[in-house]
């Protein structure tokens, strides 16, 4: 309890200027020390932020998540930084950091508080503080190296990033998925512009036509790009199939196979212009056509009324095999009559008639070409998008795949038309159209795991036809589904409906394991 | 004990007349006293030293005779540097009176002992008027004039002994003269002698027959020592040093005038703005309205400390920081007053006291809070 005696007052410390020139070194020093200190905390910070969203990364695809991290963590180192230069100690708190490290008992703050007061009493308080400072270094009393415990959570935070960077992510293979339905996607996509370009450039069929068929590919190709899984991709194709259907006539095949008959009775006819305009209805050669049925007409002036009977009876002939194209059956017909009534006005008539329709049915045809044409284009996407999906799929569990090619021989009805099935390593179980007037029958090799397997229209409505001729076939784009999409969708409700409903967990399982049993043969 | 015509004049109880031309000589050295607080005068180290050797040397006088109470001299010089009075709580036969007697001796001012008995009547403190005989000289005889006699009041350092033994009434005959330095009898104001200390001890066991001092008489304390029973080693030396034929009588240390003048210089020790803030919120504290304030608190205590209590605070944190051999008060200086500053003005509620509760309690738990 002896009472202390202060010790001797430093001479001239009048001011305050010795002061501040004494807490300069000291504030220097701790704000050096709190630079270090917070970039140790900015540090540790960002290191566990980078980890927890490391972290998430394996339970959520995230494919840039390593320079998330990585940004993460040097934001918050800079940030700290940038927090530490900014706030720089104040010479009064540099004093009361001093009194507390120092024990000095506040006699820093006080004397910097009163460090403009000429009292006796402050001027010795100033001494005595710069005095009990004098006691001590900067260097010696603030030290700048970390603490261990620091150093240690540093260790273990680097530790566990490094962990969560070396160790395989589970969600690497889909995110590799997601980037091959991508790179497919923009591949597909740059086939649907290119066939856009195609169908633009096409001046057979009519203006407006080619803007509708545009105007449905633009929309496809919007819906694409902004498809974020096969799933979206291929209902964007199916819808953009299906309004292509729309502008198909649903008639169209009748009409050209009652022209292909009507052309067909007309070659055989023994009358060479007769037979020359046949060829020419059934190659769509419009002017042939026309030749032949000028040359036709003047033939029949110098025809006696027996051979004109005769030739009138072959065209009638040749207009009842066109009853499904009923403008083509009108103009023979007239000119049935016209030739049998011998009248060189109804003739010139009837010939006019059976070019117009003749041309009408071309460019009918013309503009069917080019929607089946973008159709089958938009099928090879849906196609190839499904095939890229299950490929990067099988890819992913290392299973061990067949390339799988079959042939779809395309058996239909014959008609004109003549086109390739260039569906490899596909078969197409028949699909029939909710308004689709075509059968199609195509007998396909399922061989290998891969193989597209498409099932009856489960989206859009549209004709499903197939032409060929001797088993090379066009299978018209329908409504096909890829199955592995369609049973992923039942199996995805079937679930939702086990789990919503009131099932016995014994019954669920056996549900489930259907199911299960299902996707092993996708 | 002052010696007569030592120190003021107030000091010998004369007069009432000269009482009164005194008391304008005392506002003159009042003044005198205050102004060497302006900035760029006061104190100097000279002073400073005078403080700290006298103070070292009464601590030394003091603990040589009264055997372990070290806390509590210490404790009773902070208050007597601080120029406030003392609330002694503690069983008999703790040396309290000998504390009391020995510090007189120390500082030669006069001592007056008061022992407060229930019959105790407030005219038995401050005096009263008498009629007395005076020669006239003129006349060739006598003539009778009433005349002021002072009580032992008129002391510069007063022992009420078992304070709370006298009725209220008696009690508060105090009042005045513990907060005004001075006493009113009939139509006259009558200064007390400077330095005025009063020292009041009260028994807390035989609580029988006692009326506890009213809040507003004990915020006149500036401070309240707890005298503890002394431990084995104490109470050998007190055996070495009270029974043996060797009496032990303090050594005069200063006067009563340089006892003022340690008032002034602790007076002038610089008090920083945090150190400030520190001791108001450990007064708001100790308020059960503030929303700051610890939950104990708001549970059980009724009334917190008076603004008094803050003036203690700083006042005794002052002198103890130049007992320390510092020139400014720190916040360890606040903490360390804390007890003796605030224990008596806590006022616990019903809670409180049932579920004995302490205001030591409260205040550690505030400090430790704060």
């Amino acid at each position: 309890m002896a009472t202390v005696v202060p010790t001797a007052i430093v001479q001239g410390a009048g001011d305050g200027h010795q002061l501040t020139k004494a807490l300069q070194s000291w504030r220097k020093r701790l704000w050096l020390q709190q630079v270090l200190r917070w970039a140790e905390n900015g540090v540790i910070t960002g290191l566990i932020v980078a980890c927890l969203l490391l972290l998430v990364s394996r339970f959520t695809p995230w494919g840039a998540v390593s320079y998330w991290a990585s940004g993460v963590a040097i934001a918050a180192l800079l940030g700290a930084l940038g927090a530490a230069l900014w706030y720089r100690p104040s010479f009064a708190r540099s004093a009361r950091l001093v009194d507390t490290r120092l024990s000095l008992h506040d006699r820093l703050s006080t004397a910097w508080e009163l460090r403009n007061n000429s009292a006796p009493i402050s001027v010795l308080q100033r001494g005595d503080a710069l005095k009990q400072l004098s006691k001590h270094r900067p260097s010696a009393a603030v030290s700048l190296r970390p603490g261990r415990m620091r150093l240690i959570s540093i260790g273990i935070v680097a530790v566990a990033l490094a962990l969560l960077f070396l160790l395989p992510n589970p969600m690497n293979t889909v995110l590799q998925q997601q980037a091959a339905f991508q790179a497919s996607l923009a591949r597909q996509i740059a086939a649907i512009k290119q066939e856009r370009t195609a169908i633009d450039g096409q001046s057979s069929i009519s203006a407006q036509e080619r803007a509708m068929i545009d105007k449905i590919l633009s929309q496809a190709l919007a819906r694409l790009q902004q498809a974020k899984n096969g799933t979206q991709a291929q209902q964007a194709l199916a819808q953009a199939q299906a309004q292509l259907d729309q502008l198909r006539d649903p008639q169209a095949s009748n009409k050209a196979q009652a022209r292909a008959a009507a052309s067909s009775s007309l070659q055989d006819s023994s009358n060479t212009n007769l037979s020359a305009a046949g060829k020419a209805l059934a190659t769509g050669d419009s002017q042939g056509l026309g030749t032949a049925l000028q040359k036709l007409a003047s033939q029949v002036n110098n025809m006696t009324p027996a051979q004109r009977a005769q030739l009138a009876q072959q065209i009638e002939q040749s207009a009842s095999q066109a009853l499904g194209n009923p403008q083509l059956n009108a103009a023979l017909h007239q000119l049935a009559r016209a030739v049998a009534d011998n009248n060189p006005g109804e003739i010139s008539d009837a010939v006019k008639a059976l070019e117009a329709a003749a041309a009408q049915d071309s460019a009918n045809q013309n503009t069917n070409n080019s929607i089946n044409q973008a159709s089958q284009t938009l099928q090879n996407v849906a196609n190839a998008l499904a095939s890229s999906t299950d490929n990067s799929t099988s890819q992913n569990t290392s299973q061990s795949q067949t390339s799988a090619q079959g042939q779809n021989p395309g058996q239909g009805q014959a008609s004109s038309g003549q086109a390739q099935n260039p569906g490899q390593g596909q078969s197409n179980i028949p699909s029939q159209s909710n308004n689709g007037s075509g059968a199609q029958n195509n007998t396909g090799n399922k061989s290998g795991k891969n193989e597209q397997v498409d099932i009856p229209g489960q989206l859009g409505t549209g004709t499903s036809t197939a032409d060929g001729n001797g088993g090379n076939g066009q299978v018209q784009p329908g409504t096909a589904v890829p199955y592995s999409q369609v049973i992923a969708d039942y199996e995805q409700m079937a679930h939702e409906a086990i789990d919503n409903s009131n099932i016995p967990p014994d019954l669920k399982n056996l549900i489930q394991g259907y199911f299960n049993s299902l996707e092993g043969q996708k | 004990m002052a010696k007569k015509g030592e120190g003021t004049s107030a000091q010998t109880g004369v007069e009432p007349e000269v009482q009164l031309e005194n008391l304008g000589e005392q506002n003159e050295i009042d003044a005198a006293i205050s102004d060497t607080g302006a900035v760029g005068e006061g104190p100097g180290e000279a002073d400073v030293e005078e403080f700290m050797n006298i103070a070292q040397q009464l601590e030394n006088e003091l603990c040589s005779i009264v055997v372990g109470q070290e806390r509590v001299i210490r404790e009773l010089l902070l208050a007597l540097l601080a120029g406030g009075h003392v609330l002694l709580e503690g069983v008999p036969g703790l040396g309290k009176t000998l504390l009391v007697r020995t510090l007189s001796d120390a500082l030669t001012l006069k001592f007056a002992r008061i022992q407060f008995t229930p019959d105790l009547m407030p005219a038995d403190i401050v005096g009263t008027t008498i009629v007395t005989e005076q020669s006239d000289d003129n006349a060739a005889g006598s003539r009778r004039i009433f005349s002021f006699q002072p009580g032992p009041i008129f002391a510069n350092v007063v022992l009420a002994d078992e304070v709370n033994r006298a009725t209220p009434k008696t009690q508060s005959a105090l009042l005045e003269g513990m907060q005004e330095h001075t006493v009113s009898v009939g139509d006259a104001t009558r200064p007390l002698p400077r330095p005025f200390f009063v020292l009041a001890t009260q028994n807390p066991l035989e609580m029988e027959g006692t009326y506890p001092l009213p809040e507003a008489q004990l915020d006149r304390f500036l401070f309240k020592v707890l005298v503890r029973f002394p431990n084995a080693k104490d109470l050998i030396r007190i055996i070495d040093t009270t029974v043996g034929t060797q009496a032990l009588r303090a050594k005069q240390v200063a006067s009563g005038e340089q006892l003022l003048q340690l008032i002034e210089t602790a007076r002038a020790v610089p008090v920083a703005t945090h150190v400030k803030e520190h001791a108001v919120r450990l007064l708001l504290a100790t308020h059960p309205d503030q929303e700051d304030a610890p939950e104990q608190v708001h549970k059980y205590v009724r009334y917190g400390a008076s603004p008094r209590g803050l003036q203690a605070l700083i006042l005794t944190g002052k002198v103890r920081a130049l007992l320390e051999g510092r020139y400014n008060v720190a916040l360890e200086d606040l903490q360390a007053v804390a007890f003796p500053a605030l224990r008596h003005r806590i006022i616990l509620n019903f809670d409180g006291l049932a579920d004995g509760i302490t205001p030591e309690d409260l205040i550690e738990t505030i400090i430790e809070e704060t």
